[in-house]
């Protein structure tokens, strides 16, 4: 094990928290625009109040795996450049209009006499189409690179990676997963809220078709990686024990969800999808793009990366407390009632002494 | 149609551009918001507090912007130079290593900020911004530093175009680095004061004279024109750092074609390639010289040193320069205006000077970003001095142009709806705040 593939876990793990944290504010967005029914502003207000504090530390996740990819692997991180333009490019416009979106809807809301800032409500569409894209395109890029068919100069085109069925499906898997985690994770702040019990069904009803979706995506697109991957499913020995994991993983959440175990259906509703990044990541090592670029090709000088795992190390160490402090203030929020957001409330004033 | 290295550079002008406005408010308020916060907890004053919550939302919605543009540069540097980053990615990791958990911090503790108001007590919530101003300063000078080390770049073994070895902390090292932070770190303060100046004066004109807007006025007011003086200070040495290790860009942020001996100092002007000569400068004799060696006859390197296909587009690079000095000399100017008018308690009530404030805010914008033109187009014809040209970093996708008008277009939405907001959001003390009696004193 050498510092390169210290990194390269250090990476792994940074997607995952992405994928998993990132995800659900995503999918966050996806039930944003498939609000229906009665409580459908309940269901939207639901969704603002649980990313409010958090989509921005979510967020990091990403930027963290960039700069962990270009630092540690600068020539993989050229490579993917040139390979994934245009679902890199595409991503980067879904995520600059949800983050965007996001905060001009919550900002531009109605003030207390009732007048909103002109566009929010345009904004708030696009939040939710953004938040649908960005997943979607995350993933084609995502399965693209295992498909071996991306040339290291990006001579295929830029369409390339739309072309073969694998990364298609692998991108509406992503989708249908920050659906399902969020759904999971919307059923607990639900309930946590006291928001009533009509609110906790939506999400679980939500929450359960999302986890068919996925689990049935993800069981398709086994015999789909064979025909279109076969550098994965020749080593996919490897990817077993994670795979299996995911598969159980997934079932226990959906019985979890099922007996309205909410809390512990978020474990494991997160672990299903760690299980089925770490096994790609495992039967795809030691490539970064299949054909194109591996660890060794594609590695910083050792110096280098030994620096930069001292550095993620300790870093590490720094975020870990403070991420933890933020999600227990959140916890601890109130009934949905008195919660609004206080960075955005109409009280403008109130004395220190009751702040 | 656009050529792929023209459209790769306009596009990483306004990404930049954009992205760096968002960037130095988000150094400069988490500082003010401390200041403010802080008063209002010591004197239990409603009107400090009034001004934290107010300056807190306007954080929110900047870092928002401020977050997903950074993001996009990070794309950018792969989409658009994959060359650059193949080759130097490793050696600019470890400031942006660095740079990323500081962002990591900045975002979470501002979600405690933003978040914690009815939820921590008022110390703890206090103590949660002091991580958010520190990380903020901290992701600049990470990144100033990358750039700092692009400019003189240091502690690289290459063969045949791979990097064989890099030292790690090289960019810490790059003898540009102290100086550019230090421009960039009190540039980040001028304009975070006059930003939040200018609000208040715009309604301290409109006759809303309350302690609110007058306070509000003095904090931002009183951080910009301190350190107006000193950011001549720095500019002066960031300016002899770039003319030791960058002589070619020194030339031409100075208009100066050919190394002589008693050099001019150049006030605007355009260079012509064809003459090699400056057509319309105001020349000032020997005062090129006598400024940067205290020697009217000391000899400064002109354009002349390198080859024309190693200078960069000398009228850009000086008529930027030349702006963000011109401005510069204003604000200072306008320092001293303020410090005459603040001994006579006239600071608020003399109507010229609030102008001059409104006006500032623009115009500290406007230097810094003169400023940065001049720092990179300076460094053309290379994207990092000396070792690789921009022209062979860039990107050999079809497409490139399509990019550009999709981010311009793009920024053009978001920079509207923003501006909305803002101007919502400084809409005058809130309703209950402004119900409270005046005080007497100025």
């Amino acid at each position: 094990m050498t510092a390169a593939d210290g990194v390269l876990a250090a990476i792994l793990l940074g997607l995952t928290a992405y994928a998993i944290l990132g995800g659900a504010d995503f999918g966050g967005g996806v039930w944003d625009l498939l609000a229906t029914g009665p409580r459908r502003d309940a269901q939207r207000g639901l969704i603002a109040r649980s990313m409010g504090p958090v989509w921005e530390a979510n967020h990091v996740w990403l930027v963290f795996v960039i700069i962990g990819l270009f630092s540690g692997f600068p020539r993989a991180f050229g490579v993917l450049s040139r390979v994934l333009v245009l679902p890199l490019a595409l991503a980067l416009l879904g995520i600059v209009l949800r983050g965007a979106a996001f905060a001009y809807r919550q900002y531009g809301r109605p003030d207390p006499a009732g007048r909103a800032v002109r566009g929010t409500v345009v904004w708030g569409r696009v939040f939710a189409v953004a938040s649908t894209i960005t997943p979607f395109v995350l993933g084609v890029a995502g399965a693209a690179v295992a498909t071996g068919q991306l040339p290291a100069d990006g001579s295929a085109g830029a369409l390339a990676p739309f072309r073969s069925p694998l990364p298609l499906l692998a991108g509406a898997l992503a989708l249908a997963t920050c659906a399902f985690l969020a759904a999971v994770f919307l059923c607990r702040d639900a309930e946590m809220a006291r928001a009533g019990p009509g609110l906790v069904a939506d999400f679980r009803r939500r929450a359960l078709a999302a986890a068919a979706l996925a689990g049935g995506l993800a069981l398709a697109g086994l015999p789909v990686m064979w025909a279109d991957a076969p550098a994965l499913a020749g080593r996919f020995d490897r990817a077993v024990v994670p795979a299996v994991g995911s598969v159980l993983a997934g079932a226990a959440a959906l019985i979890l969800l099922w007996h309205r175990r909410f809390g512990a259906a978020r474990v494991a509703a997160a672990a299903a999808p760690t299980g089925l990044l770490w096994g790609w990541g495992l039967a795809q090592y030691p490539w970064l793009a299949v054909g194109a670029v591996d660890v060794a090709s594609g590695a910083a000088p050792p110096a280098t990366s030994t620096a930069i795992l001292v550095v993620l190390a300790t870093g590490m160490i720094l975020v870990t407390p403070a991420l933890a402090l933020l999600l227990r203030m959140v916890r601890r929020a109130g009934p949905i009632e008195r919660f609004g957001d206080a960075s955005a409330d109409s009280r403008d004033v109130t004395s220190p002494a009751e702040a | 149609m656009l050529d792929n290295l023209t459209a790769a550079r306009e596009q990483m002008a306004l990404s930049l551009s954009f992205h760096i406005v968002f960037a130095v408010l988000g150094v400069g308020l988490p500082w003010l918001l401390l200041f403010a916060e802080g008063q209002a907890l010591r004197r239990a004053d409603p009107v400090w507090y009034a001004l934290a919550r107010k300056w807190a939302k306007a954080v929110a919605v900047l870092f928002a912007i401020g977050a997903v543009s950074g993001t996009v540069l990070s794309f950018e540097f792969g989409l658009l130079w994959p060359t650059f980053m193949e080759r130097y990615g490793g050696v600019l990791g470890l400031p942006f290593t660095m740079e990323a958990f500081a962002f990591f911090l900045e975002a979470i503790f501002l979600g405690l900020y933003l978040y914690g108001w009815d939820r921590l007590s008022p110390r703890a919530h206090w103590w949660t911004g002091v991580p958010v101003a520190i990380s903020g300063m901290a992701s600049a000078i990470f990144v100033t530093t990358a750039n700092a080390w692009m400019n003189a770049p240091v502690g690289v073994v290459e063969s045949a175009g791979h990097t064989v070895v890099a030292e790690p902390l090289a960019p810490f090292v790059a003898p540009t680095a102290g100086p550019q932070v230090v421009h960039l770190l009190v540039a980040a303060l001028m304009v975070t004061g006059f930003g939040v100046a200018a609000v208040y004066a715009t309604g301290l004109l409109r006759g809303r004279r309350d302690a609110y807007h007058r306070r509000g006025f003095a904090t931002g007011s009183t951080l910009a024109l301190m350190l107006a003086p000193v950011q001549g200070v720095v500019g002066d040495w960031s300016s002899r750092a770039v003319a030791r290790y960058q002589p070619v860009k020194f030339a031409a942020l100075e208009g100066l074609p050919r190394t002589s001996a008693g050099a001019p100092l150049s006030l605007g002007g355009i260079y012509d390639p064809a003459t090699g000569q400056m057509r319309g400068a105001i020349d000032i004799p020997h005062g090129l010289s006598l400024l940067l060696h205290a020697n009217p006859t000391a000899v400064v390197s002109g354009l002349d040193v390198v080859p024309p296909a190693d200078r960069p587009p000398v009228t850009v690079t000086h008529l930027a320069f030349d702006l963000m000095i011109g401005l510069g000399l204003g604000m200072i100017a306008l320092a001293l205006a303020g410090l005459w008018l603040w001994r006579r308690c006239r600071a608020t009530s003399t109507r010229w000077f609030l102008r001059a404030v409104v006006l500032a805010a623009p115009a500290s914008v406007g230097a810094l970003l003169a400023g940065w033109v001049a720092t990179e187009v300076g460094r053309q014809p290379w994207i990092v001095y000396r070792l690789l040209r921009t022209a062979d970093a860039v990107s050999t996708q079809p497409g490139l142009e399509l990019f550009l008008y999709a981010t311009a277009a793009v920024y053009a939405v978001l920079t509207v709806s923003l501006v909305a907001i803002l101007r919502r959001l400084a809409t005058g003390a809130p309703a209950d705040l402004a119900r409270r009696p005046v005080e007497v004193h100025q």
